[in-house]
């Protein structure tokens, strides 16, 4: 089977939740895959109403090379709030992907993220021999997480993740500063879609290649 | 909400306040590395004023988002 897409190799699928709480991980996860030239795929990349979702997800885990699978929102919280299921669903759909195909979906790789680190056992049982890791709702790990999957996997030369860090924060800086001069508000800028905000931090990356060191 | 301002100093003079693990970082943009590691953050603002010379600093939540951002005196 031929690669089912030209940027296959640089696409991650992302798989976490995309509500304003998840907002202060989700920021530096998109940054950290852009900054190590890699191509963040998500399922609100389009918006189209007459699309049904799971056609779209589907479609966006067989182009993608990569995962990233935050399912440390399975737990509820309080008594009455449901917890998550669109992530484990979706993590099963990119697992079932590459065990149930030739060829290249084959080579497809995943990384699965929880706040604790064997919290997930008690709910998702069958993934307890499976290697994975946690970042305790703690921005800078999600970098250090993220950075160092990619490292293991074979990418070479990539800065190190204290260096993401400080860079991502130095973006915020910029981002607000821009996008503040264009008329952006707080609200605005808290309820941004996330396609914009990749926009922005690709942008970003293009005109401070410094970060390249 | 966050104090802002435009800021007037230019980028490599700007001086940052970044949480890490270990504690808040001072690092002065366009630098490889932090100037100085602090444990507590009132004394990595500090120490950031010192550095910046009279130029922005600014100070960042733990998520990265700006928490405040002091503008340079001289070009206010």
């Amino acid at each position: 089977m031929n690669s089912p897409d030209p940027d296959f190799s640089r696409n991650v699928f992302i798989n976490c939740p995309f509500d304003p709480e998840y907002f202060p991980l989700l920021r530096p996860l998109l940054f950290t895959v852009l900054f190590l030239n890699h191509n963040p795929r998500i399922a609100s990349e389009r918006f189209d109403s007459g699309e049904a979702r799971i056609n779209k997800i589907c479609e966006l885990i067989r182009c993608s090379r990569y995962s990233i699978h935050d399912i440390s929102r399975i737990r509820s919280k309080k008594r009455g709030e449901y917890y998550r299921l669109n992530m484990p669903l979706e993590l099963g759909i990119d697992i079932g992907c590459r065990l149930g195909n030739d060829g290249v979906l084959q080579s497809k790789t995943c990384l699965i993220l929880e706040k604790e680190k064997y919290r997930y056992q008690k709910a998702l049982s069958d993934l307890s021999s499976s290697d994975i890791k946690n970042h305790n709702n703690d921005p800078e790990t999600i970098v250090f997480q993220v950075r160092n999957w990619f490292t293991e996997l074979g990418l070479a030369n990539a800065p190190s993740a204290t260096r993401i860090w400080e860079r991502f924060n130095e973006f915020m800086a910029d981002f607000q500063e821009e996008r503040e001069r264009d008329g952006f508000k707080d609200r605005d800028l808290e309820f941004m879609p996330v396609p914009e905000y990749i926009s922005f931090i690709r942008k970003w990356i293009a005109g401070n290649p410094s970060h390249i060191t | 909400m966050a104090k802002r301002s435009t800021s007037a100093s230019p980028k490599n003079q700007r001086v940052h306040v970044i949480s890490r693990k270990d504690g808040w970082a001072v690092k002065k943009e366009g630098n490889t590395k932090a100037s100085k590691l602090f444990g507590q953050k009132e004394a990595a603002v500090e120490g950031a004023r010192k550095l910046s010379k009279g130029h922005d600093v600014i100070v960042h939540k733990k998520d990265g988002s700006i928490q405040r951002w002091e503008r340079s005196p001289k070009e206010s």
